[in-house]
């Protein structure tokens, strides 16, 4: 439906008269400003895999399709329960008790948006697409991201052993809840995000002002410049100008001790011609931009030399891969300039023409980074259209924001005795692994007993999450008799709050994941949700 | 297992049998059936309340089915509450959904009203609305939790009269206002040209014909000491608008864009050109030559046609967010400009802008590009204005869905009067910290909404006296008091002469309160909200019925010496937000007036604030002509807040208007 709306030509696109947008563009019009277009086709082109059409998974789902998913598709061989129907906004009451609960929920989420694509498979459980090739073929093949709500311990750990031995497979997002208590967690080996929308500015490099930027502050004759103009000179040129010829006299070095740096901003001071002119006031505020030296950030450069372990994340590799020669090859050894100012003291035209200074002198760099990068995609043999230019600029643009998740497998905590024995001895962990453990120990115990009416005792469960832990190392007290407590009341309850809270922030990671945009929780984070708590292990 | 039975297993499982047996009994009014109000209705509907009244007074926009999922688009322009209802109630028979379309502050929504609910739970998408059921929740002594979100931002906040701050306890931040002659004049900025389209020019040519209020406007810069001849200038254009106003408005003049056109972005800004002292230190504007734009001849300055002409965006971007050319502009704003004149020949009264109305949206972005190129201004996308004129903020279903599961979590606290479990919560933009948490702070002893002592007074208005009331409610007190209602004087120690007219006559009336104030300051003000009589009470008997025990108010608490900057400090770590922060994607920010009849630019002469009120003026009845203030000394009382009331028939206007944008 959609396509039809857009599929008017470049011509009429940039001809025609009207410039009402489409009814897409109107729907998606709160979150288009969240991520653009590029955020919102990454969404489009997604296929996502749940597993359970429990409660949270179709809230995860509502708020996946609301904003325009792809596909998704639910896996899952439950007939719907009297509980279920009230419980579950998804179904249909009365009517669809008795009937396949993922079908039910299909077809009601459908109705959310007709762009969107969904299918049930009713018929098999994740454990019988395991068990065959073509079953795990299908899955790694098929689906952009996989998402399993309380999904049974042995196909979990057997589902999360085969999406983690194949670097090329979707990401799994794990949820476990248990009355008020929660917890998710991403496995991925490796995630790239270049529009992290960090706010860390760029900088605007006072300090190793490119040279028509260093001319032109050198050539405003402050002197004998009209007093309205003089108040609307903007800061940067006048840091520009001071800095320079500070240098001149010291030996080329910018104010070091504090004494000096005293003197430098006096100087800016008494370069006024009125009391209160602002842009004076600014250049004195941000002086300390002319003694912080600009270098590459710590967070960029630990990136560099970063080992590239999963296939979908190459191209970020060859751009870091660009960005570290160009660091370290191109004066002034520096990220790429962005053309982004931030707001101040200026008249139009003057802020304009500043503009415009940044702007060319962008491009130029971009354009230098442009021919390293050609040069490293050639050397290390791959296709010179395996990054287009859009995502370059946008690498260079956001390239002091840039980040590189390293992931771990599901359950690789509960292997690694020694981080558990840190976790309970930490008291910023302690609580975060109490109810990381009160619900490894109900799903290990279930998986244990493999019964209808799941009813573990407080004994039961401890014992179960002491045997995690390793010898010597005790429970974290308070905060886990507290999770446990949660976890003996409710092992099983699906409580619609915890299911909406939770469809929030797990379609908030997975969209996160998906756009590649923003950084997604990294590691377990647990919720409690009586005490309104969230922390990440 | 019956489903009804089944229903219920999982709630009661957590909330245990006692609380979940109080669930079916207990009623909510949810306001807002927006973003935040369908998620939140959809919550209360299945953890089990039996009774829900839902308000509402919007329609569904298709801007809204990104994320409130009980409207479908055949549901669009009908009313949220109503759909919102249905489609919720279909999911449990069990549960009465009373909606209402309406506005939360009609007056028939007083004190006893909303003491009909154990809970209200705020879910609106502005400022005002969201003060106003604050104030009535405090009044009624209703517990309130109140929330809102913004991109993936958002905060929810439980309040209860005297136990923990009110909605209104930290000073909300004032909208962002540009001085009369920046806007009229001498815009710099994009906003300045979208703020002159949209609240100036679309007034001017679309809205009530008002001539004096742009009179006003500038009677009152010219007292500020703003430039005499400019403003008289702008008289001049002002008055000129008439002609352009009758031609939009006439059936036969085809030519009405054309002469709109030629008056606003050419005559008027040689008038303006003509003062040559004005452009002494800035670059002076240029006229727009509408022949020369339309066949090519027309260069404007130096870089900016070229600025136009050189797409930022690759061809394949969004529609809306293409650049256009200073000829697309004239264009559009001729093309936009008819299709509104076309409105008023069909019978529009008055048209003002709406972020979703395409006509008034493409007017504002045409009119403001055009005036910016004039000015050398940086010209802006229809996509861009329509965040900047629309206030626009980004909204997403995840928000909204994790703050409702929190509002519910909070609201269910409330009831089971776990007050120590009570938390302020905040959903903020750090991976590490998804959730912050602080307790909740005690009430600001200064605050003037929930530091007042509240009681009902019913009453027929057009019987009871103020003076009889305000005597009947001190009760033995023999203590000196003024009386206001809002920022209306009604009688002080040593001026009684209201005290003889019925409440009716002194448009004291339902839903409003009238403030007892000590004057000596000692004890805090007794708010009255006025309610009517009860059915069945006797037409013989007194027009009023006293709140029994009569309301003791308590001994003011002294404000400390220099006041510090927010009178709150967060507790812990934890930054304190304000919550400016709306549903819906829409912020109070820049208020644009629904009339243009008041001053359209410059509201911040008229704070919202609450009453407490430190200078005395009275309104004056018919009689009282001598008493009647000097136009300096009104302005003087309107900058401290006060809106001078020249007579009774004078009507307060409605509140300052915030501009109620979205959904």
């Amino acid at each position: 439906m959609a396509a039809t709306n857009d599929s008017q030509t470049i011509e009429e696109a940039t001809t025609g008269m009207e410039s009402a947008p489409d009814q897409k563009t109107r729907r998606y019009d709160r979150q288009l400003r969240l991520w653009a277009k590029s955020g919102q086709a990454a969404l489009e082109s997604t296929h996502i895999l749940v597993l359970s059409s429990s409660s949270t998974s179709t809230s995860v789902l509502k708020n996946l399709v609301l904003p325009g998913i792809g596909q998704f598709t639910i896996l899952d061989r439950t007939i719907t329960s009297p509980s279920d129907a009230g419980n579950n906004f998804f179904l249909e009451g009365q009517d669809s008790v008795g009937k396949p609960r993922a079908e039910e929920a299909v077809r009601l989420l459908l109705e959310l948006n007709d762009g969107v694509k969904g299918h049930s498979i009713v018929n098999k459980d994740v454990k019988e697409v395991l068990g065959t090739e073509d079953g795990v073929e299908w899955l790694k093949g098929t689906f952009s991201l996989v998402i399993a709500h309380n999904l049974e311990k042995g196909a979990l750990d057997q589902l999360s052993d085969v999406l983690w031995k194949d670097a090329k497979s979707p990401p799994l997002v794990v949820i476990r809840s248990a009355g008020f208590l929660a917890e998710v967690f991403i496995q991925f080996h490796e995630h790239a995000v270049i529009d992290s929308h960090l706010d860390t500015t760029p900088s605007l490099r006072i300090d190793k002002p490119f040279p028509a930027l260093l001319k032109h502050s050198l050539e405003i004759d402050f002197e004998n410049m009209d007093v309205t103009d003089h108040g609307h000179v903007p800061y940067v040129y006048i840091l520009v100008r001071v800095l320079e010829e500070w240098k001149q006299a010291h030996g080329g070095n910018p104010p070091k001790t504090s004494d000096e740096k005293k003197e430098f901003k006096a100087i800016i001071s008494k370069m006024r011609k009125k009391a209160d002119e602002e842009n004076f006031e600014e250049a004195e505020a941000q002086a300390f931009k002319c003694w912080s030296s600009t270098v590459v950030p710590y967070d960029i450069k630990s990136l560099f030399g970063a080992e590239n372990v999963a296939p979908h994340t190459k191209p970020f590799h060859l751009l870091l891969k660009a960005l570290e020669v160009y660091t370290t090859t191109v004066e002034p050894y520096t990220l790429p300039l962005s053309a982004t100012l931030p707001d101040m003291k200026a008249s139009t035209g003057q802020y304009v023409e500043i503009q415009r200074l940044y702007k060319d002198r962008a491009v130029e760099e971009r354009d230098t980074f442009k021919a390293i990068l050609d040069k490293i995609i050639a050397e290390q043999g791959e296709d010179a259209s395996l990054i287009d230019d859009e995502v370059i600029d946008d690498f260079v643009k956001n390239s002091h924001i840039l980040r590189l998740l390293k992931g771990k497998k599901w359950g690789a905590l509960d292997q690694d005795k020694e981080k558990l024995a840190e976790a309970a001895a930490s008291e910023e962990s302690s609580k975060q692994l109490g109810i990381h453990l009160a619900l490894s120990a109900l799903s290990s115990l279930q998986a244990k007993r493999q019964e209808a009416e799941f009813a573990p005792t407080l004994e039961e469960l401890t014992a179960e999450a002491k045997a995690i832990l390793p010898e010597g190392v005790e429970l974290p007290d308070e905060h886990f008799d507290n999770a446990i407590g949660e976890a003996a009341r409710s092992p099983t309850a699906d409580l619609p709050n915890t299911a909406a809270f939770l469809g929030g922030v797990v379609a908030q990671e997975t969209i996160k994941m998906i756009t590649k945009q923003y950084v997604p929780i990294d590691g377990y984070c647990t919720i409690d949700l009586v005490e309104t708590w969230s922390g990440v292990l | 297992m019956s489903t009804a039975q089944g229903r219920g297993t999982h709630a009661k499982a957590i909330l245990g049998p006692e609380l979940y047996a109080k669930l079916e009994n207990t009623h909510v009014l949810l306001v807002g059936a927006g973003g935040i109000g369908c998620e939140l209705l959809k919550n209360i509907v299945l953890t089990g309340f039996g009774r829900i009244t839902l308000l509402d007074l919007d329609t569904i926009d298709l801007s809204n089915l990104n994320r409130q999922f009980l409207f479908r688009k055949k549901d669009v322009k009908q009313s949220k509450a109503l759909v919102a209802a249905q489609t919720a109630s279909a999911f449990n028979p069990n549960v009465k959904i009373t909606p209402i379309h309406d506005n939360i502050k009609e007056p028939q929504y007083d004190i006893p009203w909303f003491q009909q609910f154990d809970l209200v739970l705020n879910a609106l998408d502005n400022l005002d609305a969201r003060r106003h059921v604050n104030r009535m929740c405090m009044a009624g002594n209703v517990p309130l939790v109140e929330s809102g979100t913004a991109g993936y931002l958002g905060q929810v906040q439980p309040l209860l009269k005297d136990r923990t701050e009110c909605f209104d306890c930290i000073p909300k931040p004032t909208p962002k206002t540009f001085p009369v002659c920046t806007i009229r004049s001498t815009p710099s900025q994009p906003i300045h040209c979208i703020v002159w389209s949209k609240s100036y020019l679309m007034g001017q040519l679309f809205g009530e014909d008002e001539d004096a209020d742009a009179g006003g406007e500038l009677d009152a810069a010219e007292k500020e000491g703003e430039n005499a001849q400019e403003i008289d200038a702008l008289r001049k254009e002002a008055t000129a608008f008439k002609a352009v106003r009758d031609a939009l408005r006439s059936p036969t003049n085809q030519d009405a864009a054309h002469l709109v056109f030629q008056k606003v972005f050419n005559a008027d800004i040689k008038n303006l050109l003509s003062m040559s002292d004005m452009w002494k230190s800035r670059s002076p504007p240029i006229p727009l030559d509408f022949e020369g734009i339309m066949n090519g001849s027309f260069v404007l300055r130096q870089g900016a046609n070229a600025d136009a002409s050189t797409s930022k965006l690759p061809e394949a971007a969004l529609k809306d967010q293409r650049t256009l050319t200073l000829k697309d502009n004239v264009s559009l704003f001729i093309e936009s400009t008819n299709r509104l004149a076309d409105r008023l020949r069909n019978g529009e009264d008055t048209i003002s802008f709406d972020k979703d109305d395409d006509d008034t949206l493409d007017f504002v972005t045409a009119a403001s590009n055009l005036r910016s190129s004039a000015y050398g201004i940086e010209t802006k996308t229809r996509w861009e204005v329509k965040e900047m004129a629309g206030n626009i903020i980004p909204a997403i279903a995840t928000t909204n869905a994790i703050v409702s599961g929190l509002i519910v979590l909070q609201a269910l606290q409330l009831l089971r009067k776990s007050y120590d479990k009570l938390r302020n919560v905040h959903l903020q933009f750090k991976p590490a910290v998804p959730l912050s948490t602080i307790s909740l702070s005690l009430p600001n002893p200064q605050c003037g909404v929930c530091r007042d002592t509240y009681t009902v007074l019913r009453c027929d208005p057009a019987r009871a006296t103020l003076g009889e009331v305000v005597k009947g409610l001190l009760g033995e007190d023999e203590r000196e008091v003024s009386v206001y209602e809002g920022q209306r004087v009604l009688s002080d120690p040593d001026w009684d002469d209201n005290n003889e007219r019925t409440l009716e006559s002194l448009s004291v009336t339902r839903g409003k309160f009238l403030a007892i104030v000590d004057e000596d300051g000692e004890l805090t003000t007794l708010s009255v909200g006025i309610a009517l009589l009860p059915d069945d009470h006797p037409a013989d008997a007194p027009p009023f019925i006293l709140p029994s025990p009569l309301p003791q108010p308590a001994r003011r608490v002294k404000p400390p010496p220099p006041a510090p900057e927010t009178p709150h400090k967060a507790n812990g770590n934890g930054k304190r937000l304000l919550p400016v922060e709306l549903d819906d994607g829409v912020i109070d920010m820049a208020p644009t007036p629904k009339k243009p009849k008041r001053n359209g630019l410059a509201p911040a002469s008229v704070p919202n604030g609450p009453v407490s009120v430190g200078t005395k003026r009275k309104a004056t009845g018919r009689e009282g002509e001598e008493d009647k203030s000097s136009p300096s000394k009104k302005r003087r009382l309107e900058e401290e807040g006060l809106v001078v009331m020249d007579g009774v028939d004078d009507k307060l206007e409605e509140e300052p208007d915030f501009i109620l944008i979205d959904d």
